[in-house]
């Protein structure tokens, strides 16, 4: 069954970006949505379930961390939504906790298209 | 407790990796150190600090004419040369190359200096301009081309000391 994808990024070019890699890796969606912080992507998940989410960490408003955890505690809809963080962000101690909070992965910026080949093909099937 | 020289590797590593990775574009160290950006130009910055005991406070800037950032953003977006763009997009764009460039930075200092918590960035756009922490403030700065064509400049200001 085809997917659904959401990227969440403050950076409005950075989101096209990120579509277009996603593109080039060769995975395929039935529908992309977008969102410009937490707040937004909260919202859309609650008018509708999506697949995989996209999330940057650091945005104006509400960040990914904050996202992540509001997802997993007050949306229990978007139980299977699979949740992967992409960020400069490297240090081991913000990627075990934010996977700990919930996130399924991370992908660091900057990134390739092999890369999100290789994160988010296991979350296709 | 880390010197300038590793500061100034990590630095331009960072940049390859991100122009190389994500631009598609040479960058290289320039062999004039006094080489100058004419004209109006475009400057991503973003701000960092270390942990409370070393007092650290930074900012990493990359600095770029306004034709250069052009073509820095259609490239991140495999738009075509002649394609129009935003004056919007263009700064969304170096504000991106400023995040990940920091963002590389961080990851190869990380070991040397410990955890870096940074900005959002920010872009201006100007003549002769420059980012200033003060006296007392450390620079790391490098001026560099892009493709053989295109002078920039990365700095790096800091007050306080690295682990």
């Amino acid at each position: 069954m085809a997917k659904s994808l959401m990227i969440v990024d403050d950076s409005a070019t950075m989101r096209k970006i990120i579509m277009r890699t996603v593109r080039m890796s060769g995975l395929e969606f039935s529908r992309t949505e977008d969102a410009g912080n937490g707040n937004e992507a909260i919202e859309k998940l609650k008018a509708g379930s999506i697949d995989i989410v996209l999330c940057d960490v650091n945005m104006p408003e509400m960040g990914g961390l904050e996202m992540v955890k509001k997802v997993r505690s007050e949306l229990p809809d978007c139980a299977d939504t699979k949740i992967v963080m992409v960020t400069t962000e490297s240090s081991q101690e913000l990627i075990d906790s934010v996977i700990a909070d919930g996130a399924n992965g991370f992908i660091s910026k900057p990134f390739t298209p092999e890369k999100f080949q290789e994160k988010l093909s296991p979350f296709m099937n | 407790m880390i010197d300038q020289i590793c500061i100034t590797d990590a630095f331009l590593e960072g940049a390859k990796e991100v122009f190389e990775t994500m631009i598609f574009m040479d960058i290289e160290k320039s062999s004039e150190p006094e080489q100058e950006i004419e004209g109006n130009t475009l400057l991503g910055s973003i701000t960092f600090k270390g942990d409370i005991e070393g007092n650290l406070v930074g900012c990493l800037t990359i600095c770029c004419g306004t034709a250069c950032a052009k073509i820095i953003a259609l490239n991140m977006l495999g738009m075509e040369p002649a394609d129009e763009l935003s004056e919007e997009e263009v700064r969304d764009a170096i504000g991106e190359v400023t995040n990940m460039v920091m963002g590389s930075v961080k990851t190869r200092l990380q070991d040397s200096v410990g955890d870096l918590q940074v900005s959002i960035p920010t872009v201006i756009s100007g003549r002769w301009l420059e980012n200033s922490l003060g006296e007392k403030a450390s620079k790391v700065s490098i001026k560099v081309n892009i493709e053989d064509e295109y002078p920039a400049e990365l700095s790096l200001l800091y007050r306080g000391t690295f682990k």
